[in-house]
């Protein structure tokens, strides 16, 4: 059952609004909004689409917790199609430049998104990339929007949501949130996934699972047991389980590519192990209120906010305070990570079992963590009943988030981005359209 | 296409090169000048040494210095008649390498199979066949590697090289170290070493080398497929370090400095390998986008061992078991490797083992044979354990960095083992997590426990290696008997090994049987027993029954709750 309303654009016309309240198999009602002049629901019967692709993004998950017993859906779906063990995430290891990276196919200096938090020169602050503006090149959701197919977006965090904004054909905003993580809960994920795919059929859903890695975030156990961390897998994974059953039902598998990935992995650091680099900056003369520091769990940017004519010597000073701090892996400039030079003059990683917490030693109490390089190995598969989708192969390719959108956009045969891609196609998972 | 197992069956190969199995009767009798077979290595994806000796007179024995110079021809082809050759050329040689021959074969193809021989007057050597590794960042789909180490002339027959030999599936063979050993003819050997005295002159060193080149069945596993080598102590002296070795007595033997440098002469003029005196033995194959393999040296640069593992020296920073060099060499390529699986030649063990102390004197007098004793104490501090900074240096790497993959490959220690290298030591029991493995090789021939407690195989050493395992939770295979010979599959999905234990090595024509298969799933870092063998046949898992294996465990958990 669906009831339909309109209403303005907050911004501008152009974003006049949608929205689809949509009645759940559960009983509960899902709300959709799309976007006015463009096509929400797809125009082919279900029975004559040929293709549909569902990227779920199981958030923060680890490579190695996919086994038989935790996880007995992803393992199975795993092993049915092609995998990808040497999966990684890029830098910056956090969630919102890797989800962007997957639906651009560009890496940060491309694509705008190079952490989750920054020090935004213009508004002098540091901030969240939350904002729509914040990607700068087309992703796929609306490219694919643009050439009639419907693209759906089912993210269950709140900047997610936001920085993707209306780029889908339609989309689900997060709800209900769950207060300090800013997530939907991925029970309330799955059904706006499938209230989406019952309603509005789209070709390509971007989908975020986020419980997995909120619940690693806070897991005190994480070093050891796993308690809450083993609890969330198994019931994501039941949940994908559930889609996964519910595509075969509707008959709708042998046109699904499914593909499983996430945007970094997770690693746990003991209460003592935890590094705050603003006290050794401040107390240093030359930079004492001169850096200010994104903190991104695994990894610190600094930017010197000093006149530029200090800038070379105070980088230069910021990297030997932070190189002598314990706990720090290694420091870079943005430009060998492929960040763009504006988001930061250094980016700090931190070894294994530790974490960053600025500005003070109490900002990050959280004891599981990422954006550091123990955080890079991914899962990513590629499953699903297409004729495409290559079953039981296990590949060595170097697959990593960037290649989601040229893979994804040659199955549905779209031109490259303006300028390339900076990912590759993965086409080890997928057969030729001639064989 | 017959397949090389198929052809060694039906003797096809023999027939056309002389390559395998009989060696030097089929090469041409004593009297050849190739008598010493051929042999091929460090394949790269263009290129690949060959090697062979040349026996130009009669008078010209290894060691001797005698003979003239001489110019010797080699040729590669594609098939076996050396109808389509590749590649052919000349090398010159004489006493001052002992007339050895080494030719470095480039501009061939990749992921190729060829066939090589040498010629010399009218003569011609054994054929030998070996294979170019895959091209840089191509894709691979199987990789099969015999893995081998500690093969004591003394102790038994090469029924091991026989059996790899006779395989046709193996695209490179790995020996870990201990090719060969320095003593003297011992009474009661099954085979007497030549010379009979204690190696330390380069005269010694050629000869045994040469003897060693004789054994049939490891010219026919040479002749089969490549090697890739390094080194342990014993091609120099038991227990070496940088400056010294247990086994060498200053100034009876002469200064440590000049004996090493003859050991590693006659080395490299004897064995298949990129290495010259005063270069590095430590290098990198790669093997596609599947694997690359680093071949570490630990004898050249580490400190001296401790004298017991209470000395707090085995956890000092200052002292190495690479080098600084080396270890910075490994760690940044075991971080930055884009291959999927990073396999480490690595000739002493790295996981940490405790031996408790529920192990009654007997039983850890006869670890101790096995592991090396120093002054007494039975606790390896001859391997990684004796040198904990390097080792913490490694695994931190790994962790730090997020690498998958990472498999040491180990021979030393005379057993068979298959462990996890725990992330974290103390939180491994609760989470398991772990940073790599670790797969051991037992021995060709050498001593081991049943060995030295002079007992039928599996039956003490079973509690043993029972009571091992419960205070090394992350220890999941373990034979402290067997004699024999792994092999390794490389595959995107996993890595296996397959342990093969020989009936009896005293026999040249022995049996072979797998007694374990264990796999490292992909992204996981751990261990897997695998029901079947890489062969199909289901493993006499740690050559025992399972009754036996749960008697021995029910006795160690006894002991364990006895304290």
């Amino acid at each position: 059952m669906t009831d339909e309303t309109i209403t303005p654009g907050a911004a501008d016309d152009v974003s006049r609004r949608r929205f689809l309240r949509v009645a759940t198999t559960a009983g509960a009602a899902v709300v959709l909004s799309t976007t006015a002049g463009v096509p929400a629901v797809s125009a082919s019967p279900a029975g004559a689409k040929d293709l549909r692709v569902y990227v779920l993004v199981v958030d923060g998950l680890r490579p190695d917790e996919i086994d038989p017993h935790a996880t007995p859906h992803l393992y199975a779906l795993r092993a049915e199609g092609t995998n990808f063990p040497q999966a990684r995430s890029l830098p910056v290891m956090e969630t919102l430049p890797n989800h962007v990276m997957m639906m651009t196919g560009v890496r940060p200096d491309r694509s705008g998104v190079p952490a989750n938090d920054v020090y935004d020169r213009h508004e002098g602050a540091v901030r969240t990339l939350d904002r729509p503006s914040d990607i700068r090149v087309p992703t796929l959701l609306e490219r694919l929007a643009g050439t009639g197919r419907v693209s759906g977006s089912v993210l269950s965090k709140e900047y997610l949501y936001t920085i993707f904004g209306e780029r889908a054909s339609v989309r689900w905003e997060p709800e209900p949130l769950i207060p300090i993580t800013d997530h939907a809960p991925d029970l309330a994920t799955k059904l706006a996934l499938s209230a989406m795919v019952d309603e509005t059929d789209p070709d390509l859903v971007f989908v975020n699972l986020g419980d997995v890695d909120r619940v690693g975030h806070a897991d005190l156990t994480g070093t050891s047991l796993g308690l809450l961390r083993a609890a969330a897998l198994g019931a994501t994974d039941a949940h994908v389980g559930r889609f996964v059953s519910e595509l075969r039902d509707r008959g709708l598998w042998e046109s699904s590519v499914v593909m499983v990935i996430a945007d970094h992995s997770m690693d746990w650091s003991h209460g003592h192990k935890l590094i705050s680099l603003q006290a050794p900056l401040e107390s240093d003369d030359s930079l004492a209120d001169k850096v200010a520091i994104a903190q991104n769990g695994g990894a610190d940017l600094l930017t010197f906010i000093g006149p530029d004519s200090e800038r070379s010597a105070a980088v230069e000073r910021m990297r030997s305070i932070a190189l002598a701090t314990p706990g720090v892996l290694s420091v870079h400039r943005p430009e060998e990570l492929r960040l763009a030079p504006d988001c930061a003059d250094l980016v700090v990683y931190c070894k294994a079992g530790w974490r960053f917490s600025d500005p003070t030693p109490i900002s990050n109490p959280i004891p599981g963590n990422h954006g550091h390089p123990a955080t890079e190995p991914i899962p990513f598969f590629v499953a699903g009943g297409h004729r495409r989708v290559r079953k039981g192969v296990t590949s060595s390719a170097s697959a990593t988030t960037v290649d989601v959108a040229p893979t994804v956009g040659e199955l549905f045969g779209l031109p490259p981005l303006v300028g390339g891609y900076d990912g590759e196609i993965r086409a080890e998972a997928l057969f030729s359209r001639e064989e | 296409m017959m397949n090389r197992r198929q052809a060694l069956r039906t003797g096809s190969l023999v027939a056309v090169g002389g390559v395998t199995l009989a060696g030097p009767a089929i090469a041409g009798g004593a009297e050849q000048p190739f008598r010493h077979g051929v042999a091929s290595g460090d394949p790269l994806p263009d290129s690949v040494l060959l090697w062979t000796r040349l026996t130009p007179s009669a008078d010209a024995t290894p060691g001797s210095g005698r003979g003239g110079e001489s110019i010797v021809g080699w040729e590669v082809a594609h098939d076996a008649d050396f109808r389509r050759v590749a590649a052919r050329g000349r090398v010159r040689t004489g006493p001052q390498r002992d007339h050895t021959v080494k030719a470095d074969v480039t501009a061939l193809d990749p992921d190729t199979w060829y066939y090589y021989r040498f010629s010399w007057r009218g003569s011609t050597s054994p054929v030998g066949r070996t294979r170019t590794a895959p091209a840089v960042g191509s894709e691979v789909a199987r990789l099969r590697f015999g893995v081998v180490s500690c093969s004591n002339w003394q102790a038994g027959h090469f029924a091991a090289y026989r059996h790899l030999a006779e395989r046709g599936d193996l695209d490179l063979v790995i020996h870990l170290g201990d090719y060969l050993y320095e003593y003297g003819a011992e009474s009661g050997a099954v085979r007497p070493h030549d010379p009979p005295v204690e190696m330390t002159t380069l005269e010694h060193y050629r000869r045994r080398h040469a003897q060693y080149k004789t054994d049939p069945a490891l010219q026919a596993l040479h002749a089969a497929a490549p090697f890739a080598v390094t080194w342990d102590d014993h091609e120099s002296a038991n227990n070496a370090w940088a400056g010294g070795a247990e086994n060498h007595t200053e100034p009876d033997e002469g200064t440590w400095v000049e004996r090493r440098a003859k050991s590693q002469q006659a080395y490299a003029e004897w064995m298949p390998v990129r290495y010259e005196p005063g270069g590095k033995l430590y290098r990198r194959l790669t093997f596609g986008s599947l694997a690359e393999l680093s071949m570490l040296d630990l004898r050249s640069y580490r400190s001296e061992q401790v004298a017991h593992p209470f000395d707090g020296g085995v956890h000092d920073d200052e002292r190495t078991i690479t080098g600084k060099e080396q270890l910075d060499w490994l760690t940044s390529g075991l971080t930055t490797a884009t291959s999927q699986w990073k396999l480490v030649g690595n000739s002493v063990m790295i996981s940490p083992v405790q031996f408790p102390s529920t192990l009654n004197t007997r039983e850890l007098e006869a670890i101790a044979d096995v592991v090396g004793p120093i002054e007494g104490v039975p606790y390896n501090v001859d391997q990684w354990d004796g040198y904990t900074s390097d080792r913490a240096a490694v695994l931190r790497s790994l962790r730090d960095h997020g690498v998958s993959g990472a498999v040491f490959l180990t021979g030393d220690i005379h057993s068979g083992w298959a462990t996890e290298l725990p992330a974290d030591p103390l939180t491994y029991p609760l989470s398991g997590d772990s940073v790599a493995t670790e797969l051991v090789c037992t021995s060709v021939t050498s001593d081991n426990i049943d060995d030295y407690l002079n007992l039928p195989p599996r039956t003490l050493s079973l509690v043993v290696e029972a009571v091992i395992k419960l205070a090394n939770p992350h220890v999941k295979y373990l034979d402290f008997d067997s004699h024999g010979f792994s092999v390794l599959e490389v595959t995107p999905a996993h890595v296996r090994m397959d342990w093969f234990r020989l009936a009896d090595r005293a026999d040249p024509a022995s049996a072979a049987e797998v007694t374990a298969s264990y796999r490292v799933p992909a992204g996981t870092d751990r261990l897997e027993r695998t029901p079947r063998s890489m062969d199909g046949v289901t493993p006499r898992h740690e050559a025992a029954t399972g009754h036996e294996l749960a008697a021995a465990r029910r006795q160690a958990l006894a002991r364990q709750e006895a304290r």
